[in-house]
Parts: C-alpha cells; sequence; structure tokens
C-alpha cells in the first residue's frame, strides 16, 4: 500500500518531474496531429482515388484494346454476376492537346485521352461528382454541346443575318462548326486552367465553349497519329492534381472511330472494362476470379487489377511517408524519455536516505521499485493523458487555429489551391491515438527502470548514511 | 502459512508480566564486521561482538566515535549482515535469513528510532507512524482495516503526547516532536525490540531529556525490549544495562542507574 501512498504524495509534490513529462507530452500531442492530418489527407485522397477509378479495372495489354468487349462484360457478368453492380467500357490513350487561346496562340499539352459513354461511367465510381461547371457547380456528366454555343460563334453570329440561298451560308455554317465543334469534351480543371501564385481564381485558357484539338495514336502496324476537334462543355477537378492535369473525356465511340478502332456507331474496341462491385465485396477476392477465367480465354491479354493495385506505388509512398515521421516523432519522445530518467535518478539521489528508512522499517527491494515504476507510470498516464487531450484538441480545433495565424500573419499557411482541399482533412483514428499514448507510457516506464533498479539495490546502511 | 509467517511466529510468543507483548531475547556471538573502502582498503569495525539482551531489559550501547556502537546496532537490527558470527532471536538464527524474511522481521519485529528522525517529508505526522502497516498490508487489506489502523496510530501519537500534531508535516514539528513521531512510528509495527541510534543526539536537553524518559517508561510499562546507541552517559546510566564497545571489541558491562 505504502508504494501508492508515497507514489501519490509524490505525484503532488514533485513539480519538477511533472516538468519531465511535458516533453512526452508535447510529443504524443505533435504524433496525434501529424498521424490525424497524415490520415486525413490519405483518407481523402484515397477516396478521390477511388473515385476516380472503378472498384475493379480489366484492361488489355494492347493499347489498341479488344473487339469483344461485350463478351468480356457477359463472362464478368457470368462470373461475378451477383458481386457486380455495373460495368462500363472505357478506351484510354495517351494524347496531346492543343488548347487555342483568343490571341492566335496555342498551348499544347501532354494528356490521357479517356473514351467515356457518360452514364455508364457515372455508375463505376464517383465520376459524376468530379464534373463540374466554369463556376464549380456540378455538372451532369454528358458531352452535348449547347445549340448557342454555335450561334454565338463568330461565324455563327453571320449565319443568324445570312439567307439560306446565300452561297455563304453553307461556308458560315462550316465555319461555326469548325469553331464550336458539335463534339463535347470534358477537360481536366488543371489543364483548363492557370494558377497564378498569390492569385485568388484560377484563370482560364480553355473556357467552356472554346475549342479544344487532340492528337492520339491510331490503330496499325505504322504509328500514324489522329487529330480530332472538340469543345469544351465541363471540366474533371477530382482534386488529385496528377488525374486533372492529365485527364481529357471524349465521346467513347468518337475516339473509337478517330482511332480506326470502331464504326462510330456503337461497335467498337475497347482497352479497359471498368467494374464497380457491391458494397461490402471482397474486391481482391473478384479481381482475382475475374483474372483467372480471362486468362483461360485469352492468355497473357488481360490484366485485372483493383484500385488499390492500379494506385499501389503511390499509397505505398503515403504509407512509408508515415512511418518514417511516426519513427522520427518516437525518437523525440524517446529523447523525452531520457530526460525522465535523468530527473528520476536526480530523484533518487535526493530520496536516498527515505529509501533507507523506507528499507529499516521493511519494505523489500520489490518494493521499493515498484514506487518508482508506480511513479513513472503514473508521470507518463498523466503527461500522455495531456498530450492525447491536447492533440485531439488540437485536432479538432485545427482549421481555426490555422485561421488564427493566417489573420495573425497574413500569410496563407494552408493554401487550398495548392491541396485542392477548402480546410485541412484530419481523421482520428482509435487506434492509432491507443497505439501512440501506449507506446509513449511505455518509452516512459521503461526509462524509470533504470532509477527504479538503482533505488531498490540501494543498501540500508549506506542509504541512511547518505549526505 | 507461508514461510516468512512460519519464521516469525516461531520467534514472537512472547508475554511479560501476563499480559501479551512484543519482547524478545536477542543474542549474537561473534559478530565480525569490517568495511572496504575503494578495492583494497579495509576497515575492520567489529572484531568478534558477543552480546546478548533479555526480554524487556533496556540495554545502552555506548563508546567513543568508530567505536562500532551504530554498526552493531545495524547488525542486531538486520539491517547489515555480518562478515563472522551470528544472531538469534528467541533462539532462531536469523542472520542468514534471505532477504525476503529479513524485510518481514525488520518490519514485524524490530523497530528503529534515528538519530536524524528520518520522516518521510511527503507525509503527516499520522501517516509516518502507519508506514509500517503502510508495509506490511496490501491495499485490500489496507482499505478493509484503515479505520481501525489510523486509531490505533493516532494512539500511539497520542501515547507519544502527539495526538494533536496527526495532520501535521514533519517540517511543521520541532526536532523534539519529530522524534517522538519517529517512535510511535516504531512503536506502531509492535515490534518486540526497539532498535534507538542516539535518539536524543540532534536534541537540546530538555527535548533528550522527555524522549529517553519516554522511551523508559514504554520499556517498564509494556516491558518493551530496548537497545539504545549513545555517547552521552547520562542517556546510558538510564537503562539497566551499559555496554561499552572499544575500538570493536566489548570492553565492559556495566549496570546502569535504573538497573
Amino acid at each position: 500500500m505504502y508504494k501508492y501512498l508515497l507514489c501519490w504524495r509524490y505525484l503532488k509534490t514533485r513539480y519538477i518531474a511533472l516538468a519531465s513529462v511535458i516533453s512526452v507530452m508535447l510529443g504524443v500531442a505533435t504524433m496525434i496531429v501529424v498521424n490525424s492530418v497524415m490520415a486525413g489527407f490519405a483518407h481523402t485522397m484515397r477516396d478521390r482515388l477511388h473515385g476516380i477509378l472503378a472498384d475493379v479495372v480489366v484492361e488489355s495489354y494492347d493499347l489498341d484494346g479488344f473487339w469483344d468487349w461485350r463478351d468480356v462484360q457477359s463472362i464478368i457478368q457470368k462470373e461475378c454476376g451477383d458481386l457486380v453492380e455495373a460495368t462500363a467500357p472505357t478506351m484510354e490513350t495517351f494524347g496531346l492537346l492543343k488548347i487555342y487561346l483568343p490571341d492566335g496562340q496555342a498551348v499544347t499539352r501532354q494528356v490521357m485521352v479517356i473514351g467515356i459513354r457518360p452514364e455508364d461511367r457515372a455508375k463505376t465510381g464517383d465520376f459524376s461528382e468530379f464534373v463540374q461547371d466554369e463556376n464549380g457547380k456540378l455538372i451532369k456528366p454528358g458531352f452535348d454541346v449547347p445549340k448557342n454555343w454555335q450561334t454565338n460563334s463568330p461565324a455563327g453570329h453571320l449565319l443568324k443575318d445570312t439567307p439560306k440561298d446565300d452561297p455563304l451560308h453553307d461556308i458560315l455554317r462550316q465555319q461555326a462548326g469548325e469553331q464550336v465543334p458539335d463534339r463535347g469534351a470534358i477537360v481536366g480543371y488543371a489543364l483548363a486552367t492557370i494558377h497564378r501564385p498569390g492569385a485568388l481564381t484560377d484563370d482560364f485558357i480553355a473556357p467552356a465553349g472554346s475549342r479544344i484539338g487532340l492528337a492520339f495514336p491510331k490503330s496499325g502496324r505504322k504509328p500514324e497519329a489522329a487529330y480530332d476537334d472538340y469543345t469544351v462543355v465541363g471540366f474533371f477537378k477530382s482534386g488529385m492534381s496528377e488525374y486533372d492535369s492529365m485527364h481529357v473525356y471524349v465521346p467513347l465511340e468518337r475516339l473509337q472511330y478517330m482511332r480506326m478502332l470502331g464504326d462510330g456507331l456503337g461497335a467498337g474496341a475497347v482497352n479497359q472494362i471498368q467494374v464497380q462491385v457491391k458494397p461490402g465485396v471482397n474486391i481482391n477476392e473478384v479481381a482475382s476470379r475475374l483474372q483467372r477465367v480471362l486468362d483461360s480465354r485469352r492468355p497473357l491479354y488481360f490484366r485485372v487489377a483493383t484500385w488499390e493495385q492500379k494506385q499501389g506505388p503511390l499509397l505505398e509512398a503515403v504509407k512509408i511517408e508515415q512511418f518514417i515521421l511516426n519513427v522520427l516523432l518516437f525518437l523525440i519522445i524517446a529523447v523525452a524519455g531520457f530526460g525522465i530518467l535523468a530527473i528520476f535518478s536526480m530523484i533518487v539521489v535526493e530520496k536516498t536516505r527515505d529509501i533507507g528508512v523506507l528499507k529499516a522499517l521493511g519494505a523489500s527491494t520489490g518494493g521499493v521499485r515498484g514506487i518508482f515504476l508506480s511513479y513513472g507510470l503514473a508521470l507518463s498516464i498523466v503527461g500522455c493523458g495531456a498530450g492525447m487531450i491536447e492533440g485531439l484538441l488540437i485536432v479538432h480545433y485545427l482549421n481555426d487555429i490555422e485561421n488564427l495565424i493566417n489573420s495573425l500573419t497574413g500569410t496563407r499557411v494552408f493554401n487550398p489551391d495548392i491541396y485542392y482541399f477548402s480546410e485541412i482533412p484530419t481523421l482520428v483514428e482509435p487506434w492509432t491515438v491507443a497505439g501512440i499514448v501506449l507506446g509513449a507510457i511505455a518509452i516512459a516506464v521503461t526509462a524509470s527502470v533504470w532509477p527504479a533498479q538503482r533505488a531498490s539495490r540501494l543498501h540500508p546502511v549506506q542509504a541512511l548514511r547518505f549526505e | 502459512m507461508t514461510k516468512t509467517e512460519s519464521v516469525t511466529t516461531m520467534i514472537l510468543p512472547l508475554s511479560f508480566k501476563g499480559q501479551h507483548i512484543m519482547s524478545a531475547h536477542l543474542h549474537a556471538v561473534g559478530l565480525k564486521k569490517a568495511y572496504r573502502k575503494g578495492r583494497s582498503l579495509e576497515v575492520p569495525v567489529l572484531h568478534g561482538v558477543d552480546f546478548t539482551i533479555e526480554a524487556g531489559e533496556m540495554v545502552a550501547i555506548v563508546g567513543a566515535s568508530g567505536s562500532g556502537k551504530s554498526t552493531l546496532l545495524h547488525l542486531l537490527g538486520l539491517l547489515d549482515g555480518p562478515d563472522q558470527g551470528h544472531i538469534y532471536l528467541n533462539g532462531e538464527r536469523i542472520d542468514q535469513l534471505p532477504d525476503k524474511k529479513r524485510d518481514y522481521l525488520r518490519n514485524t519485529a524490530f523497530g528503529f528510532v534515528f538519530q536524524s528522525y528520518h520522516l518521510m517529508p511527503e507525509l503527516t505526522a499520522l501517516e509516518n507512524v502507519m508506514m509500517p502497516q503502510l508495509i506490511r498490508l496490501s491495499p485490500w487489506q489496507w482499505f478493509s482495516q484503515k479505520t481501525q489502523l489510523k486509531r490505533e496510530a493516532a494512539s500511539w501519537l497520542e501515547r507519544v503526547g502527539l495526538g494533536h500534531r496527526g495532520k501535521h508535516k514533519p517540517s511543521e514539528l520541532s526536532g523534539g516532536e519529530m522524534q517522538r513521531t519517529a517512535i510511535a512510528r516504531a512503536l506502531a509495527g509492535n515490534p518486540q525490540i526497539i532498535l534507538a541510534d542516539e535518539p536524543t543526539g540532534n536534541l537540546d536537553a530538555e527535548s533528550g531529556e522527555s524522549v529517553m524518559k519516554l522511551l523508559r517508561d514504554l520499556n517498564r510499562e509494556r516491558g518493551m525490549t530496548m537497545i539504545v546507541v549513545t555517547h552521552d552517559l547520562s542517556v546510558a546510566r538510564q537503562a539497566d544495562r551499559i555496554v561499552r564497545l572499544n575500538q570493536g571489541l566489548v570492553e565492559s558491562f556495566n549496570p546502569g542507574v535504573a538497573a
């Protein structure tokens, strides 16, 4: 009983020891904040990645794809029909984007051209949640070009005042079609805009209604490029710069036709089938089942991957980054542990005579050790508890704190334009918090083991005579 | 019955003048002790001391500084082990007991009073007095007996004249009060033998006299065996018997004034 009484009294009277756990407290708070922010980023990023890709993607190794995609869809339905919610055929190929500026100049960018059927693609993943207009308002994914855009074009204006029997009428109508093609494209937000440092808004270089040109490889023995014009009808903004600065969505049938992989009316090849599985279904199992059955149909032709496997390197990089950061932060707590060790050693020296008296009164070696171990445990619980509360409070009010710092310093600590988040995302994972707190307690208690051992081994006579 | 309990019960069946008291016969034979300083320097302190104290007796050990008085007391109280020689408590050899049993005997059979009082500064006088019981009992036992043990500790404080000082910390007590608290602590464990090392050494004459009177009264009232180490002959004369140590050897046994 004396162990707990003395431990409690030491806790209440030895403020220097309490000071020693401030470092543990700060370490725990920092780890909770950093892990929560990183988990928030990772979680949001995973959400967005998953939103862009369907759960499972069946793709051909050949960029020209496969013509019998309807048979592949049937196989998917037959093999995993009860697990699959929707499928969407797509054609993905690299290409070059030409953005024509009003002053006659043109900007060329490397892009990924993706042919889709908007209704089908919207059923696989969160694609429809990322398509917006110039003002950032979500719009229904589609490639229809409003009729008035052509009539409002320079040639369209002239066309309005030109009689139909005028020889210029057909020429102007052709020019209006060239100035505003009737084929729509959804362009990645970062492709269509330029962000100037310090500017509050982005400048559109390819606003809605503007013409863009796309060049991409044709199918055939010799590498040859196809070129096609489109009108920008929407913007793809997922929050992942990798996609927002690369993706251009066009009608599937048009892309098939231009690549000489389809008749433009529905028959054609695709090189991907996006598969959305039902909630709660194990996507890895679905992927391996599909891989097996497709391999048996056409060996070494199809690659079936889950969205996580396709984004493996990026997700792995985030995990490694988080792990390294945790190791470094735990080292800070380990340094704090040495502080506890030093202060505990000092307290043991200060309490030498008391230890001698306790032994004279019959306290055992284990009992004396227990006093200092309990004391170390109590201190670490106090420090880690305070650190946990502090960390959780900071996480809870992180955006308010950021706003306060912004207003005090006049600079933006967290720039939403860079991260595409309106606020700092956070996610408190209870197991992570528990792990941090228990780890810190273990370090603090370990740091008190040596002083406790030293105290317990003091000879009672030498301790009593200690000056 | 645990091993520790079996050892203790062997050396505790005592009574004095018909009432159950804590008193014991302590006997030491050929005690030798040397302290090592550095790697090679050995300082012999006791050269073969034979010592006996009967149950209920009060013995003063006197001698010059460095004569081995405190060392002898530490050996008798199991705070240290002899290099040679044996110590018997009620006929049972105790100097070779394992650490756990020595701890148990220090807690139950011996009560220590030190020159510098050695009270725990974080605890109140009452809590200091309860310390032997706190060491002895598990938290569960403590909580089930707390009220009774507090009452007993308060009565010991009352007995030493400090009933009103129970809630005071040592820093709020005078030297004499601290020493009386230390005596109450030694008594609260219901020991068989009180071992007092210069109990009046840090006190003024009046306080010293008061403390010695208290020890003498306890010895007479309860038949408690007491060994008092002192270099003050006026203190020693209050004992039943005086043992003089000179250069690590017992030089003479002189009856004290009270004998």
